[in-house]
């Protein structure tokens, strides 16, 4: 017994040690301190390895300047943001979503305008990137990147042994489905796991289509509604597609990025995803299927009063910071976010695969994969991303009623009905 | 005098601590959350104050009744599956039936010791339509479009999580049993079999009766337990698709803390104690009932 | 001894079907884990079923450096050391009070007080206690995670810390009262010694829940330096880099320790319950 005592007490002792080391505060030395909380999956190879480039970069070109870094990723990053915003802790500088993704902080003033820093600057953006983001045109944090979420990878060369060729309309698509079944092919590989993938990846490009943005603006605006034909009609061809068994076995169980396998591996002839996809394409594609996988948009679906051959893009994540920062705090911490977003920062993040929202040549040496990627979002127009624009709630509506659209439990029409009903109730 | 004085010192000196601690860390929030639920909040904005509208709203809610009944069917797998299983497999250990007691015992309790996210996200990699299960039915079955059509049911879909459930717990609860078994007197099993009885009379009559108070005891924990059941299905299924797997703390988890309303997250959490301690009440009675019966 | 083994041969095939039948359900996915955590990500993807060609440890040392395993590990240690040590100690003093003190009226209420917890999910506290730790300062410190470690861990080591020192007889105590022996010398010298079987499994059962919790690291820490190992092997899942071979390596690493801590101490664990989860 004395013993299990002894032990307990020099943990208690270690404990205390330890409080101390923790407590003990650094020494003020004339730099600028900053505190950060970025967005980074510490697990993937490929971004740390980015990441840690940037950062050596910013310190050997701006070492008055001293950045203490937390990582979050996913849910935990949103929760850990919002449970520091309720409690007015946030950071000097956070990774914010041009959306109502991280509204905690951008809606409630939390987040400083750069606007003012960034007056004659924006000209080096693609211009969706540096799309206002707040009420009175405000701009919360800068985007790195401008993201397509809704690309059709084909594997040109399966598609050619099955005897086919880029479908143009959706009934050629659905005919071709009993020829690549019968070769115990997937016709559509994706995942809706979530939900998301489905509104994100392919019901925002199919409301471009049927729609259009000037149709959003109206439905957000109260002047149309969801239950109308537009929105139907974008339901449809989900519905068309499920009924017809197009898409992977199981989709709405399938974890996201789990149907990424079924292409790579040369069992899918097409593969519905966003664009940030070609990151992992470069990694698992073999090299011979590099050359024959194409970009593509999904074909022309009945009844198009939007835009045609169109996909959704969105302005991207970046960094900005909280309001309540000094005028020589906001100085460096807009030194930082404009190093991360602008002309240095953007190369870095090039060089590892990225597509810049800041304009900058390509170089040669960059993976084939991404230069199709770049030829893609350069000449595909592009429709809004459903939850970039409206309400994260309204998502938890949307989405399971998608995944209902896709067992069949529920028809295009009480989808439709059902979103709109808590649009009506809840966000005009 | 000073004799009692001083006792009360001790016993306040004994208790204070664990008291202050347990008020200040869960009470206190607790109550906090308690105050909330009467109110509409986001977080930044005035708070409103909306009276019982946040519980009127969650019981005409048709995804916190799906999550309800989920909810209810894990307590019923927990009570009417945990519970029988593990008592069977203690039975079967303490009667020593099997060789290699030990062996199969830390086998059986080994998912125990694993965090709930590993057990989640390993099962999900098995059943998953591209996972190990699922893959191997594909290729005996030739059939590359085959899934797991439970999976896909609205009704269904919480089975394989209830086997989940199943086998992540049961062991915790034939160790309890087991334990209480082996405090019973060799002897008078052994008398019984002198006198001819058979094993199930042995189980019925001589096991059984001496563990009706841990029976209560284990029914209890599995009651709160299976309320507060959150890691494995969030790291699992989070409650998809289609709130298939929906149980009432991961809508407690996402009304609060993915859509920011706090007085309505606060509401889901206070229902979720109030069910427990009314499960927990009608198991007391349950009980009750059956001491006297037996008295 | 054949009149034995005749009147159970039944029961014995029985037993032993079911007893094959739960380990393989538990060594099966546990050995799947393993060997395919030897596994580059593409051969994982390419066949889910096939044994390792050679054994790519990277997986393990990727996963290792990646996902920063050696600070969280030396955390976790520190967090599970420090908590179950001091809920332990207060759960036997409480424990003590409740069991021998008398105070009925008080006691049953404390008790029942300390019960109630064993219903409150972490979920349930975590806005109101992210808010009082930044009021008293102590969010993101060390000592903002053990509080809670401790307070969410007391219910269930109280409840076992009293039914067993219930069970002391109190003989042993008076007399020590006669030789004038204070609380505090009782609670050292009899009380203490006495309960060493439930203090062993009050400290692995509360060993186990504090090395695998997740959501109070999470949320009540934000720096690398402060987290701990299931907080870390999370980030494994659900990425965007999607590599199976990190993330079975990694949790792989999550599970050994408790499995080795486990096959130690099993046999202190049972006697603990078998004394302390039964009535008086």
């Amino acid at each position: 017994m004395k013993r299990v005592l002894g032990i307990i007490l020099v943990l208690l002792a270690v404990g205390s040690l330890a409080f101390a080391q923790a407590q003990a505060e650094t020494v003020d030395d004339g730099k600028v301190k900053l505190s950060m909380f970025h967005y980074l999956d510490l697990t993937d190879p490929v971004a740390t390895a980015n990441w840690d480039i940037l950062l050596s970069t910013f310190e050997a070109t701006y070492p008055e300047i001293e950045l203490e870094i937390e990582y979050g990723f996913n849910e935990p990053y949103h929760d850990k943001l919002q449970a520091m915003a309720i409690a007015n802790q946030l950071p000097d500088i956070m990774f914010l979503w041009p959306g109502k993704r991280t509204g905690m902080v951008t809606s409630a003033g939390k987040a400083k305008d750069l606007s003012p820093w960034l007056e004659g600057k924006l000209d080096g953006f693609s211009p969706t990137a540096v799309a206002a983001q707040g009420p009175n045109g405000e701009i919360f944090e800068l985007p790195e990147q401008v993201t397509a979420t809704h690309v059709m990878y084909t594997n040109e060369k399966l598609m050619a042994e099955l005897g086919l060729t880029l479908p143009k309309t959706l009934d050629e698509m659905v005919a071709q489905g009993d020829v690549i079944r019968a070769a115990g092919y997937t016709p559509i590989a994706m995942t809706n796991g979530d939900g998301w993938q489905m509104q994100s990846c392919f019901l925002s490009a199919l409301i471009d289509r049927t729609g259009g943005r000037k149709w959003m603006d109206s439905a957000l605006a109260g002047d149309v509604s969801f239950a109308d034909d537009e929105f139907i009609n974008a339901l449809n061809v989900i519905d068309v597609l499920a009924k017809n068994d197009m898409f992977s076995a199981g989709i709405n169980t399938l974890n996201y990025g789990s149907a990424l396998t079924e292409f790579v591996t040369g069992k899918a002839v097409y593969y519905i995803d966003g664009g940030w996809r070609v990151n992992n394409l470069n990694g698992e594609l073999p090299a011979d299927m590099v050359d024959y996988v194409t970009l593509n948009v999904f074909p022309s679906v009945p009844m198009e009063n939007g835009q045609a051959a169109s996909t959704a893009a969105v302005a991207g994540t970046g960094h900005g910071m909280n309001a309540n920062l000094s005028d020589a705090e906001a100085d460096a911490a807009f030194k930082w976010i404009w190093f991360y977003s602008g002309p240095v920062g953007s190369a870095i993040r090039q060089s590892f695969g990225a597509l810049p929202a800041y304009k900058i040549p390509m170089p040669n040496d960059i993976d084939p994969l991404t230069v199709k990627l770049s030829e893609f979002v350069n000449n595909t127009p592009s429709g809004y991303v459903i939850d970039a624009v409206m309400d994260g709630e309204g998502m938890g509506v949307l989405h399971p009623a998608l995944q209902e659209l896709i067992f069949g439990t529920k028809t295009p029409e009480e989808v439709g009905a059902e979103y709109e009903a808590w649009v009506a109730a809840n966000e005009r | 005098m000073t004799f009692h004085t001083s006792k009360k010192a001790y016993y306040a000196a004994f208790i204070g601590p664990a008291v202050f601690i347990y008020a200040c860390i869960i009470i206190f929030p607790v109550l906090y959350s308690l105050g909330l639920s009467f109110f509409n909040w986001n977080g930044y904005e005035k708070m409103e104050f909306v009276k019982l509208a946040n519980y009127v709203r969650m019981f005409k809610d048709d995804v916190f009744l799906l999550g309800l009944r989920n909810n209810l069917l894990i307590v019923a797998v927990s009570i009417f599956g945990q519970l029988p299983l593990g008592f069977i497999l203690a039975y079967i250990l303490y009667r020593k039936m099997v060789k290699a007691q030990s062996f199969f015992e830390s086998m059986i309790f080994l998912p125990i010791t694993i965090s709930a996210i590993v057990v989640a996200i390993l099962w999900a990699q098995i059943f998953a339509p591209t996972g190990l299960y699922t893959t191997l039915i594909q290729r005996l079955t030739d059939n590359p479009r085959y899934i797991m059509a439970v999976a896909q049911d609205k009704q269904l879909a919480i089975l394989p999580i209830l086997f989940v459930v199943l086998w992540m717990y049961t062991g915790m609860y034939m160790v309890i049993f087991l334990a209480s078994m082996q405090k019973i007197s060799p002897s008078v099993i052994e008398s019984a079999i002198i006198d001819g009885a058979s094993e199930f009379q042995i189980l019925m009559k001589i096991v059984a009766p001496s563990m009706s108070n841990i029976l209560f005891t284990t029914a209890v924990f599995a009651i709160a337990g299976s309320l507060k059941s959150f890691d494995l299905i969030f790291a699992m299924t989070s409650g998809g698709p289609a709130h298939y797997t929906e149980v009432i703390a991961i809508y407690m988890y996402t009304n609060t803390f993915k859509y920011y309303n706090y007085g309505f997250g606060s509401a889901v959490s206070i229902v979720i104690v109030a069910l427990s301690m009314g499960l927990i009440t009608i198991a007391q009675k349950v009980y009750g009932f059956f001491e006297k019966k037996y008295e | 001894m054949t009149i034995h083994n005749e009147r159970t041969t039944g029961w014995r095939v029985f037993a032993y079907i079911v007893m094959v039948f739960f380990t393989l359900l538990t060594i099966g996915p546990l050995f799947w884990l393993f060997y395919s955590s030897l596994k580059p990500h593409q051969d994982i993807i390419q066949n889910i079923f096939s044994f390792p060609k050679t054994l790519f440890f990277e997986n393990y040392t990727e996963a290792w450096r990646l996902g920063k395993l050696g600070i969280y590990s030396m955390n976790s240690i520190i967090y599970t050391a420090i908590a179950t040590g001091a809920t332990t100690m207060l759960a036997l003093m409480t424990g003590y009070g409740f069991a021998k003190f008398g105070y009925d009226k008080l006691t049953g209420f404390f008790y029942k007080f300390f019960i109630l917890g064993m219903l409150i999910t972490a979920h349930s506290v975590l806005v109101p206690l992210f808010l009082l730790e930044v009021k008293l300062n102590i969010d993101d410190t060390r000592i903002g995670v053990i509080l809670p470690y401790i307070a969410f861990g007391l219910p269930f080591l109280i409840y076992l810390a009293t039914s067993y020192i219930k069970g002391i007889p109190s003989a042993l105590e008076e007399a020590a009262l006669i030789d004038g022996a204070n609380y505090g010398q009782i609670f050292r010298m009899v009380i203490l010694p006495m309960a060493v079987p439930v203090t062993a499994t009050m400290i692995i059962y509360n060993f186990l829940g504090n090395w695998n919790e997740f959501i109070f690291v999470f949320i009540l820490t934000s720096k690398t330096a402060l987290r701990s190992l299931p907080v870390g092997i999370n980030a494994f899942a659900g990425g965007m880099s999607r590599n199976y071979g990190l993330q079975f390596a990694a949790l792989v690493i999550g599970t050994i320790p408790m499995i080795v801590f486990y096959l130690f101490f099993h046999k202190q664990l049972k006697k603990g319950f078998s004394a302390g989860a039964v009535k008086e």
